[in-house]
């Protein structure tokens, strides 16, 4: 465990003296949460943060290839730089009402966790350290990501890494929820999709029952026997359109994970092999897609980065979280950059139209993220 | 209709003109103005801290175009008053404020009430039920008052398409902005027929005219507005600002026939007033709206009092409070 007493004594300060930008970080909040941003569709949310950048001074208020918005708050020294990224994007359709509600103690509204509040927190950070008077020696790469969530496969993130024109000594990942998680690995997985049509035989018509539900459900069962429940996550299913007509396409979404990249791929090759007898059983046509995919690999839990991290989240009180593991570890770990993914506040019906975050826990989860800022300021990460 | 062509062009703006907060706030301070903005509320509790966190943070905090932001509050027996308060909003009952006129209930009331309670050369009101709140709601208004010292009133519209091309296309307000105010407007007033939404409840004025405003409580409090104004100072003291989209909650028809109900008392009381007609009866208060029961029909009885309070400017309590304006 790493000790710094006098970081972790300013820290400890800090949640009640960021008590006094309450109504920016909200506001900032607010603005991003409710413009709609669809994986692939994050242009407005990007134009607003780069706005923000705009109005804070920061430099090179740029976009890239791929809809990326990304700025500089430039350091004191300016030898080093430190990325802080968050995705633009949510889950939520930009059909759906985006109409956030405050109360005194949460916020309520679709995509508020997952991320309008780590995307707000790139907007508002130079405000905050402007209001805390401090300044970093290195140069602050702040940067709202596209295209992360499901078929996006994290590419904004990614894309910047592979391409930015100066070395990053870290990267930092803000999420709005769970205060308290500190991901420094990954493991190797793949989100995936797996398709079924059923063909219906010319003249039966109604009178075939063929459901391609049902055929999934078959899908289902064998994966539960090929892999261990805490490898799979049965994410999605949908299909068919109506009661009384036998469902002939859907598909079920799956999240798998192993802790080899080799492992992966074994598996990988026994869910084609599934596919394919199913599909001979059955006759319904099956795919199985790959969607998005993430290598093995990360820090280990005593990298001085994850150890300071760890000491300042104690200093604030915070309970640490149980895992280690996020696919966004894996985009810092491909370009040998250290990397964390952190979250800001407590929330609850993540992905839900009614998802909340409370508003105490924020100050507390942005004095970490300043904290472990500073401490990859001071050299933290340096020489690993 | 040369003077509203005129009118339309010189007077209808949009919000995007006035993106230039920095310049707002030094053309402001420049004229020694001082501004606030008043919320009338019942039971608002699910948009009202909302609107706090963005007007305090983005008008207040980042550009100090607000010197106060003030909750009026009609009597709310959910969380509203907790919230504002907790949003850092000052935050009044309306019974509290000149106790001894009186408490009347109506969003009028809060209206007027905030003339005597609040200290600004402007008074900006943004109701507390919009869904899609934004910065706009507020500057958007207040700025033509700052750059045309000719300007007086400056109402909100809500007009912006996802997509335009050279042809024409309607503008307009809601129901009974079409069915009733507009036609009236048309045929007793024709200039004011070109505000485009009447009954917008968002809209900035300069305390010298909206002291001298009599403010009906009730549904009838823009019209009246607009009616007054307009017969006191003319067209050219009127604006009104695209503030592009708001979303709010939908009335059902019954209830905008009680509205349509206060403003037409309201719009009377001003056609005898200013001896546009004459002979009208004693006007009642109650609408008689009816529904079925099994196979009863029944009479459902709403009073609708549209009472109006005087102009500010003859309470002797505000001309007190103002340095006695004798």
């Amino acid at each position: 465990m790493q000790d710094n007493p006098g970081l972790h004594e300013f820290v400890a300060r800090l949640p009640a003296a960021l008590e006094g930008c309450r109504e920016i970080i909200l506001a900032n909040l607010v603005m991003i949460g409710e413009i709609p941003a669809p994986t692939f569709h994050e242009q407005a949310r990007i134009d607003f943060l780069q706005q923000r950048f705009t109005e804070s001074g920061l430099q090179n208020v740029s976009s890239d290839e791929v809809g990326n918005g990304a700025a500089v708050l430039p350091g004191t020294e300016g030898h080093k730089n430190i990325l802080v990224s968050a995705h633009a994007d949510t889950p939520f359709p930009a059909t759906i009402e985006h109409t956030l509600s405050i109360y005194p103690e949460r916020v309520i509204g679709p995509g508020i966790a997952d991320n309008s509040l780590g995307l707000s927190m790139i907007a508002t950070l130079p405000m905050l350290l402007d209001f805390l008077d401090i300044q970093l020696r290195s140069n602050l790469i702040l940067m709202g990501a596209t295209r992360s969530l499901g078929r996006g496969d994290l590419a904004g993130l990614r894309f910047f890494l592979a391409n930015s024109s100066v070395p990053i000594s870290a990267g930092l990942s803000v999420e709005g929820v769970q205060l308290g998680r500190l991901d420094y690995a990954s493991q190797s997985s793949i989100d995936a999709e797996i398709t079924c049509r059923i063909q219906v035989v010319p003249g039966k018509g109604a009178a075939d029952r063929s459901s391609a539900v049902l055929v999934l459900n078959q899908m289902i069962q064998r994966l539960c026997q090929l892999v261990r429940p805490q490898d799979l996550v049965l994410g999605s299913i949908e299909g068919g359109t109506a009661f009384k007509t036998p469902a002939r396409n859907a598909v079920l979404r799956i999240e798998l994970q192993q802790d080899s990249d080799n492992k992966l791929t074994e598996l990988t090759r026994s869910i084609d092999a599934i596919v394919e007898d199913i599909s001979a059983q059955t006759g319904a046509q099956l795919r199985f897609d790959i969607i998005a995919r993430s290598n093995a690999g990360g820090l280990d839990p005593q990298h001085p980065l994850v150890e300071h991290a760890r000491s300042i989240i104690t200093a604030l009180g915070i309970e640490p979280g149980q895992g280690c593991y996020s696919t966004v570890a894996s985009c810092f770990n491909d370009q040998g950059i250290p990397g964390l993914v952190i979250g800001i506040t407590e929330g609850q019906h993540l992905n839900q139209p009614d998802e909340e975050i409370e508003i105490e826990p924020v100050f507390r989860g942005i004095a970490q993220l300043i904290g472990i800022l500073m401490a990859i300021d001071g050299g933290c990460c340096d020489g690993h | 209709m040369t003077d509203i062509d005129n009118w339309l062009r010189s007077n209808t703006f949009h919000h995007s003109q006035f993106w230039d907060l920095k310049r707002l706030v030094e053309e402001k301070e420049k004229q020694g103005l001082l501004l606030s903005l008043c919320i009338p509320t019942l039971n608002e509790e699910k948009t009202i801290g909302k609107e706090l966190v963005l007007f305090k943070s983005e008008l207040m905090d980042r550009y100090p175009l607000l010197d106060e932001i003030a909750v009026i509050d009609s009597g709310s027996t959910d969380r509203t008053l907790e919230v504002a308060a907790a949003f850092g909003a000052d935050v009044y009952r309306s019974a509290d404020i000149l106790p001894d006129l009186g408490s009347r209930l109506g969003k009028g009331e809060n209206l007027w009430k905030a003339i005597y309670q609040l200290k600004g050369d402007i008074i900006v009101y943004v109701d507390a039920d919009i869904k899609n709140i934004h910065p706009r709601f507020a500057y958007g208004l207040i700025a033509p008052l700052i750059y045309r010292p000719e300007i007086k009133y400056v109402k909100a519209f809500y007009d912006r398409p996802l997509a335009t091309s050279k042809e024409t296309r309607p503008l307009g307000g809601g129901r009974v902005t079409e069915i009733l105010v507009r036609p009236l407007f048309s045929l007793f007033f024709p200039e004011l027929s070109a505000l485009v939404q009447p009954l917008s409840g968002e809209y900035a004025v300069r305390r010298e005219l909206l002291e001298r405003l009599p403010f009906p409580i009730g549904y009838g409090v823009e019209t009246a507005h607009l009616i007054d104004t307009y017969s006191a100072w003319g067209l050219e003291a009127i604006a009104q600002t695209d503030l592009d989209s708001r979303v709010h909650r939908n009335q059902p028809t019954r209830d905008l026939g009680r509205m349509a109900f206060g403003i037409l008392h309201a719009f009377l009381t001003r056609l005898r007033l200013h001896g546009i007609v004459s002979g009208l009866p004693e006007l009642t208060t109650m609408l008689r709206q009816f529904q079925t029961r099994a196979d009863e029909y029944e009479q459902l009885l709403f009073e609708i009092s549209e009472e109006e309070r005087p102009p500010m400017i003859d309470v002797p309590a505000y001309r007190e409070k103002r340095g006695n304006m004798d």
